[in-house]
């Protein structure tokens, strides 16, 4: 099962006023001043110069979006069989999230939203720790504490979005501006969605940003959609990045779904981070998915506007350019398909067979050191557990 | 020893530990330039330095959420909230962010930052400026609150908060800022958070408080003192979460009365916990049942109001009295 409707399927039944189709906005990328190095079949196009990547790290990326891709549809089945509580998928927005991380350095802090697995594998997480925090187990980094999909691990620099869509903005700006005060060099990306730009925090965020200029790039990943809000009612702006002019927080827009354009622009952001602080940018893409398992975005959108965005689709994009430079063909495409269906089957299993978290867990880091209240209710649930397993009840 | 006000303590106390810990940082509005517009910061900019007392934007929900950055990456940020009626809008940023990283990363990241918020009435300064939002904080978990009422507590409450692990409230008695000075020992003493004290042994009834309202029952307790079997004791609690639960229980166990007393309104009050609880764990010894003795539920007094809104030494003492005369 596709976590997304691909093909026009039964006719659109709308719950509410129906919202008129929306043609990409990369058709008119030049128009919109949208960065971009691939053109829709992943030519290079002269709008944005190609940036210096050696075949490895071009490799890399791509494989790391298709990997990315091949756990979203694995996390979309768990979800519809039941062995998953919740699904947040990342179909369509692979590009920009996974080129952005890889622009990055290993010591610098990422503040992930939920729809960036790919940042994860970048630095080194196993599949199997990946799916272990999926199906939160307690011997996942995080003791299983989040929703699926909230990943994150200090190990790797990587900090799990607080749930409320934004709120954690300036998080990631205090922190850089902390990082900043230390004298250290790391440096900061923290991601998050359009609707995220309505939220107070990120006046927060960007007004701050625009006085005490901490090393940060603000990655928006415009997917078109806040669940069922689209664009036009989210802003009346023309774009999410020229809210950063009001702040004087540098800002510009990428294609989201051209991974080589973003690469360019995080890159240059982060090399301007001594100058100028914060870099805003919004990577211009879309949500091909559902918003979450318990979306149904047919409800909301008309199918003609995803076809549209399916030829905007970042992993054939970027195969076909890999492909252009003779770094790629149809056997390196089927074998490492299949290397990333197998790999992703056996961390499945190795992770579904991981333990739980024992109840009496959840008590732990509350605090530093646990209150006498915490102390007395987790005494007192160690009793009930206790009396359950005399009594069989 | 030296004699300061209660204002004078929090600053020192400040001034002592960013002197001892570069990782200290205060920001806020109007903290660097102007000193606070109570003067509790002042000075600290010009011996610290604009990048370690941080004038913000007038955005309490930005402050404490860039508090909550700086101290995830190892800063211990000072986060000052004009008045505790104004704290609201950082309510997200601190009882889901703040208090809930420690947690939602399995211990991985902690957030040792304070907010300092003066609060409390009696100054006739409205709604907005007569604040008790103790209650909002202690629930949901993750959140240490501290209530001085005295120098030494303010100096050495704040000293315990800024090196807390976890993030710590103040509420600091505004109306005690200026007018109430004493002795302070500010030697960089701490003192633990969730240790009541005990202002006035005594053994016929426990008087429960904090904050400003403490005094009011200590001078109550000590006009009943001259009527035989009115021996009252006073106990501060000084921190509500957690809050001292062996020095309560033994006292009640003691005196078998017990009377709690804040300015926050009455119902679902801090007051009720404390009542809850110490019925718990006193059953036994309790001669009559616990009094309260808070605000109504009501917005904050209105214009030259506060003596009818908060409770008053009349009010404390028909409250003791109620619990003294009680006949099953």
């Amino acid at each position: 099962m596709v976590n997304g409707p691909s093909t026009p399927s039964a006719p659109t039944v709308f719950l509410g006023q129906p919202r008129p189709v929306v043609a990409p906005l990369l058709e008119r990328a030049a128009d919109l001043a949208i960065a971009q190095v691939l053109d829709a079949d992943g030519v290079p196009n002269g709008n944005l110069a190609e940036p210096d990547l050696s075949q490895a790290q071009l490799r890399t990326m791509y494989e790391t979006m298709a990997l990315v891709r091949v756990i979203d549809e694995k996390g979309w089945q768990l979800q519809r069989s039941g062995r998953l509580e919740f699904w947040i998928p990342s179909r369509g927005q692979e590009a920009a999230h996974v080129a952005s991380a890889l622009a990055m350095d290993a010591a610098d802090w990422i503040f992930l939203a939920d729809r960036e697995p790919g940042a994860m594998l970048l630095r080194g997480a196993s599949l199997q720790s990946l799916f272990a925090q999926f199906f939160g187990r307690a011997g996942e980094p995080l003791k299983g504490r989040r929703l699926p999909l909230l990943l994150g691990d200090r190990a790797l620099n990587i900090i799990p979005c607080m749930t409320q869509v934004g709120a954690y903005l300036p998080h990631a700006a205090g922190a850089a501006w902390a990082a900043k005060l230390k004298g250290d060099k790391t440096r900061f990306i923290v991601y998050f969605g359009d609707g995220a730009t309505s939220r107070g925090e990120f006046h927060s965020a960007m007004n701050f940003a625009g006085i005490h200029r901490p090393p940060i790039v603000f990655f928006c990943q415009n997917n078109g959609w806040a669940v069922s809000t689209p664009t036009d009612r989210q802003t009346a702006a023309d774009s999410f990045a020229e809210k950063g002019d009001a702040y004087k927080v540098r800002n510009l827009r990428v294609d989201g779904n051209d991974p080589l354009a973003v690469f360019a622009a995080t890159k240059e952001a982060l090399a301007c981070t001594d100058e100028q602080g914060a870099t805003l940018i919004e990577a211009v893409t879309y949500r091909l998915g559902f918003h979450t398992s318990s979306d149904n975005p047919d409800l909301y959108r008309q199918p003609e506007e995803v076809a549209a965005w399916e030829r905007w689709d970042p992993l054939p994009r970027m195969r076909k350019y890999l492909q252009a430079c003779g770094y790629w063909d149809e056997r390196a495409e089927a074998q490492m398909q299949q290397r990333c269906e197998d790999e992703v089957r056996e961390a499945v299993t190795a992770a579904e067979a991981m333990a739980p978290s024992e109840p009496a867990a959840m008590f732990d880091d509350v605090f530093a050191e646990p209150t006498w209240q915490l102390r007395e209710q987790r005494e007192r649930l160690l009793a009930e557990l206790e009396t359950e397993l005399e009594t069989g009840a | 020893m030296t004699q300061m006000t209660v204002l004078e303590a929090l600053g020192a106390a400040m001034a002592h530990e960013m002197a001892r810990d570069s990782d200290v940082v205060i920001l806020g509005e109007d903290v660097g330039t102007a000193g606070g517009i109570f003067r509790t910061t002042q000075g600290l900019q010009q011996r610290f330095g604009p990048d370690r007392v941080i004038d913000t934007p007038l955005d309490e929900k930005g402050i404490a959420a860039h508090a909550v950055g700086m101290a995830l990456y190892g800063l211990r940020p000072i986060a000052e909230i004009q008045f505790s009626g104004f704290i609201h809008d950082a309510f997200e940023q601190l009882m889901f962010g703040a208090t809930k990283y420690r947690w939602m990363t399995g211990g991985q990241y902690s957030v040792p930052m304070v907010i300092r918020a003066p609060s409390f009435g009696g100054i006739n300064g409205g709604f907005w400026h007569s604040q008790s939002p103790e209650a909002y904080y202690c629930h949901g978990g993750g959140m240490k609150i501290v209530v001085p009422s005295t120098p030494q507590d303010a100096y050495g409450l704040l000293l315990a908060a800024i090196r807390d692990p976890d993030p710590t409230l103040v509420l600091e008695p505004v109306p005690l800022y200026r007018t109430l000075r004493g002795e302070v020992n500010d030697d960089g003493e701490a003192i633990g958070i969730g240790e009541a004290a005990i202002v006035r042994p005594g053994n016929d009834l426990t008087a429960l408080s904090y904050g400003p309202m403490c005094h009011d029952v200590l001078a109550v307790a000590e006009q009943m003192a001259e009527n035989p079997g009115y021996d009252i004791e006073v106990i501060d609690l000084r921190s509500l979460m957690p809050f001292d639960v062996d020095a309560i229980t033994a006292s009640v166990q003691r005196t078998g009365r017990l009377v709690v007393v804040h300015e926050a309104p009455l119902s679902l009050g801090f007051g009720a916990e404390l009542a809850a609880t110490v019925q718990e764990r006193a059953f036994g010894y309790l001669h009559c049942p616990i009094g309260r003795v808070a605000a109504p539920d009501l917005p904050y007094g209105f214009s030259g109001g506060d003596e009818y809104y908060r409770p008053n030494k009349a009010r404390i003492a028909a409250a003791i009295r109620r619990a003294m005369e009680f006949d099953f």
